[in-house]
């Protein structure tokens, strides 16, 4: 029993997606633009060359955000959306009937369509693959060059994601939803 | 704090990105989803679907070092049931420090390649129309040597040119079994004529650096806090630990950065300060930061007294040629002040670095630019020292010796028209090539044997590569995908990938040193063999028939050999290294064995055999500190001071000048940027997702990069009425090609950007072929004096929209 959250020292991020192709590359998702279960977000800056504003150019790595309060869970008519015992956001293959309500509710358009099961999948947080293994990091993570993201148990106060959000200021996306996500952007 | 996100916002806005790495076009667009699920492939040894969810049963992990690019980054591959499911990093290699980008995750894809290579072919075909049949091993070799009804085999050629060697032409792409390559063909067969990558690559950058400061050296971005970083894009072009360091630490966390580059990369978004250079001008820019230091006095003067050799001369230079920021402004195209800022801060910062700077030859002026860039760093004095530019340490393994035959008949390499300085083992490709083409070399040139290179992307200027290929009466190549060029080849030799087969142990310096070693992760697919038994094969095919063409020409072997029973003429074959394959004798696991366990011992091996990385010490050095950092070596044993006394930086290299290159640093006017109207400057690069025409074929990688396009200013688009995607065809002086339009704001209206390694020729590449536009058709063959290597931004195109 944990209760799993990710850190995100966003800064850091350089948008190489190596993050993207680990998870692929570990969790068996399909290929296409649409599938992922975790990307990273860049905006074009503003301005007119050579006049750029470089604040506006920042990337943003995101995935699912593991809400507490779930919107996807609350919606899927069948239950296949559920909690896990450390908090994470899982789907069940068996009981998704493609509904789509999950991806409509989603704030952070963290559902897709896996056309091979049938399922609006998610990121497990690696939860069947390297935490099943017993590994204590999730595949974005262990991988990434530029260190972005701190996986780890929110309920354990020596934890290193637990240390990082005491010492550090961060922020969730659209908190004002009242999802109350598990991902937390280091400032 | 709350921030507003939308996934599809940021999908639209990775739509305009594309170019600069996000998803645009789903790759399902591309192929039918059998292809983008399946491998179809009943081969037991090969995954039914492109990506493989790992399990959570029996897996080995198995030591790697990555191939998918020249940085060398250290893994493991999980293997189940001898399938590669998963490439995780390596958390015991101090140089990539558990970390693997995009391009080494996706390496399971280029194993798994449908259109690997499989097994040996020959042509049966014209050239380039790709038909080949396949044929045995041995077959391949016996047309290597005795040529069928299509091309000529190697020892008649040799017979016509009287044991020549140097009719033997050869080209390698970077890699650990690349000395092999370089020993059987220099060393062995006996040829001078090879075209290394070095002179399309980094060749003025290392010969710059090492002619000023004795080293390439590394900077130590951990430990800097003021960067100057130009022409290199470390957010895009990744190397470690440099990406790694350089991006903790930017945005206002302790390493102030100011980023030179014509456009607005992933790096110069990372930037405190982006300072939009001219293409070709970053020398008046570093010459007039050297003015505001000398002029203001701000430079280390213990420094300058003590280490620089030459150091009043070249300051008495930059101040009477006046290289004021007033004069750079107008070349460079950055304002003035922010010159007087930057050199001002520079030399006020504690730890400064103005970063190297890697991968190929910009302008014609490259040389001297690297000069003064190492120079500028002496002037802080901030060399050899934690935070600056160190020299560091390096483990040393023994050197093969070689028993390397003398050839009497072997004529020496010709490839130095109008190179000051010419390389006499790594040759110019360019001038190599075109000397060829042109009919300027002093005996024939014949054959190519060529391997991991890809030469009509690589090489400025496709058509004349083409030729220059047509041109040969013999072409090898030994790879692992059909690439453009291997479709000039007529034997094909399958090799197999990084991730199935062991290599020679290596050795990487640094600040934090260590040896490594590349494990073979599961045996060879297909009919694919390591590069050592290829060469040793091939050597052994060559050896004796060769040998008969020595014995008939060569006078030196003749009267050596004058009165000797057969016998003795075969101790005398064996003595002096007419065996070719005796440089083979140990496999590379044995050879690595003996190696280690003679240097370090039975348990060092035992680590590397486990780990993939030894260096002494390790068990106890070696500490996790954090779920994400580890540390290598104790504070006080990284190598940050090494030369102390022996220090010294060049500032005036007089014997340059019998030469005819510049013993410092000089502008001269014929470097200025300048694009005739209605004109644009090509300037080229590459990015995180692709390794150049390696990886065009990688199914992961081009379903984050489907394509290349072509970088326009967004205003002259309007202009042109040119929108994103619209079909644009770009001609320069040699060739055009057509690719599709990304305007955008982070390019300067005369210059175009478009990344390198695109428009495969290769049918057999079913993802590469036809997709975007292959830049060497529109690079203008040029040369940069000093080491004549080739010159990638100085080419004009015109457009229109088609």
């Amino acid at each position: 029993m944990a209760r799993y959250g990710m850190a995100l020292d966003y800064k850091n991020c350089i948008n190489c997606k190596a993050c993207e192709v680990a998870c692929k590359e570990e969790n068996g998702v399909e290929l296409g633009a649409e599938k992922h279960r975790i990307w990273v977000g860049g905006n074009n800056p503003d301005g007119q060359w050579p006049l750029l504003d470089i604040a506006s150019a920042a990337f943003l790595p995101s995935q699912c955000q593991h809400c507490d309060d779930a919107p996807c869970e609350e919606v899927c008519p069948t239950h296949a959306t559920y909690y896990d015992e450390n908090g994470v956001v899982r789907v069940n293959a068996d009981k998704c009937i493609l509904c789509s309500y999950c991806m409509n509710a989603c704030p952070y358009d963290a559902r897709y369509v896996d056309d091979r099961t049938m399922t609006i999948d998610k990121c497990t947080f690696c939860s069947d693959t390297r935490l099943a293994r017993g590994e204590t990091t999730t595949a974005c993570q262990n991988t990434c060059p530029t260190k972005v993201r701190t996986f780890g148990d929110l309920d354990d106060p020596e934890s290193e994601i637990s240390e990082l959000l005491r010492t550090r200021e961060h922020f969730s996306l659209k908190s004002h939803l009242g999802t109350n996500p598990k991902l937390f952007y280091l400032t | 704090m709350s921030v507003e996100v939308s996934r599809r916002k940021f999908l639209q806005g990775s739509v305009a990105l594309s170019v600069a790495g996000a998803s645009a076009i789903s790759a399902t667009n591309l192929f039918s989803s059998e292809h983008t699920s399946e491998h179809q492939s009943t081969n037991s040894r090969i995954p039914s679907t492109i990506t493989t969810k790992t399990g959570t049963g029996k897996a080995e992990n198995v030591p790697f070092l990555c191939g998918i690019c020249v940085n060398k980054c250290a893994g493991f591959a999980r293997v189940e049931d001898g399938i590669i499911t998963k490439l995780n990093p390596n958390p015991y290699f101090p140089k990539s420090r558990n970390m693997l980008c995009p391009r080494g995750n996706a390496g399971i894809q280029t194993l798994y390649d449908p259109d690997r290579l499989k097994y040996p072919m020959i042509r049966i075909g014209e050239r380039g129309d790709g038909k080949y049949k396949r044929v045995t091993w041995d077959e391949a070799y016996d047309a290597i040597l005795n040529g069928t009804d299509k091309f000529k085999g190697i020892k008649q050629i040799l017979d016509e040119e009287k044991d020549n060697r140097a009719t033997i032409g050869y080209c390698n792409g970077e890699g650990l079994s690349k000395e092999g390559f370089e020993v059987l063909m220099g060393e062995k067969i006996g040829t001078p004529n090879y075209v290394d990558e070095i002179s399309i690559c980094l060749e003025t950058v290392l010969g710059g650096y090492f002619s000023t400061i004795g080293t390439y050296g590394e900077s130590d971005l951990n430990n800097a806090d003021y960067l100057i970083i130009a022409g290199a894009n470390r957010a895009e072009a990744i190397i470690t630990p440099d990406t790694m360091d350089m991006f903790k630490r930017s945005k206002g966390r302790g390493l102030k950065t100011i980023v030179l580059d014509p456009r607005f990369t992933n790096t110069a978004a990372k930037a405190d300060r982006w300072l939009a250079v001219n293409p070709g001008t970053d020398l008046a820019f570093v010459l007039a930061l050297t003015y505001v230091v000398l002029k203001e006095e701000l430079y280390d003067k213990d420094f300058a007294a003590k280490h620089m050799d030459g150091f009043e001369e070249y300051k008495k230079h930059i101040l009477s040629h006046n290289y004021t920021p007033e004069w750079a402004a107008k070349i460079t195209n950055i304002a003035a002040k922010n010159i007087y800022k930057t050199a001002r801060e520079f030399m006020a910062a504690r730890s400064p670095i103005y970063y190297q700077g890697r991968r190929s030859v910009f302008s014609k002026n490259d040389y001297q630019l690297r000069r003064a860039m190492a120079i500028f760093q002496g002037l802080s004095g901030n060399l050899d020292k934690k935070g600056g530019i160190v020299y560091g340490e390096k483990i040393k393994l023994p050197k093969e010796d070689i028993n390397a035959p003398l050839y009497a008949q072997v004529q020496a390499r010709f490839d130095t028209q109008g190179i000051a300085i010419p390389s006499l083992k790594t040759g110019s490709w360019i001038v190599f090539r075109n000397m060829v083409l042109e009919g300027k070399n002093p005996y024939p040139v014949r054959a190519m044997f060529m391997r991991k290179h890809n030469p009509m992307s690589g090489v400025p200027n496709t058509k004349k590569t083409e030729e220059f290929l047509r041109k040969m009466d013999l072409n090898v190549m030994i790879d692992i995908l059909p690439s453009d060029t291997a479709m000039f080849a007529d034997v094909i030799l399958p090799e197999a990938s990084y991730l199935e087969r062991t290599s020679p142990v290596a050795s990487y310096g640094g600040l934090e040193p260590a040896i490594v070693q590349r494990k073979a992760a599961i045996k060879p697919l297909f009919e694919s063999k390591t590069p050592e038994v290829i060469y040793k094969e091939l050597a052994e095919k060559l050896s004796k028939p060769l040998w008969e063409i020595t014995k008939k020409y060569d006078e030196d072997v003749q009267d050596d050999t004058d009165g000797m029973t057969e016998k003795e003429i075969e101790a005398y074959y064996e003595e002096n290294g007419f065996n070719l394959a005796d440089a083979w004798e140990k496999t590379v696991e044995e050879d690595n064995k003996e190696k280690v366990v003679k240097l370090f011992g039975e348990k060092a091996w035992a680590i590397l055999e486990e780990k993939g990385v030894y260096y002494p010490n390790i068990e106890e050095y070696h500490k996790q500190l954090n779920p994400n950092e580890f540390e290598y070596y104790p504070e006080n044993k990284k190598n940050y001071t090494t030369q102390k006394e022996k220090l010294k930086v060049k500032c005036n290299l007089t014997n340059l000048t019998k030469k005819g290159v510049d013993a410092m640093p000089t502008w001269h006017d014929d470097y200025a940027f300048s694009v005739p109207k209605g004109k644009f400057r090509l300037v080229t690069g590459r990015h995180a997702q692709f390794t150049q025409s390696g990886t065009t074929n990688n199914m992961m990688l081009r379903d984050l990069i489907p394509t290349n396009y072509i970088w326009m200013n967004n205003q002259v688009c309007d202009n042109m009425g040119i929108k994103f995607g619209d079909t644009v065809e770009v001609k320069s002086s040699i060739g055009k090609v057509t690719i599709m339009a990304y305007p955008t704001n982070k390019i300067a209206p005369n210059q175009i950007f478009m990344l390198h390694g695109f428009g495969g020729s290769s049918e057999k590449m079913e993802i590469a072929y036809g997709n975007g536009a292959n830049d060497a058709l529109l690079i203008e063959d040029k040369i940069e004096p000093v080491y004549g290597a080739a010159v990638m931004h100085e080419t004009n195109v015109e457009i229109r929209k088609v």
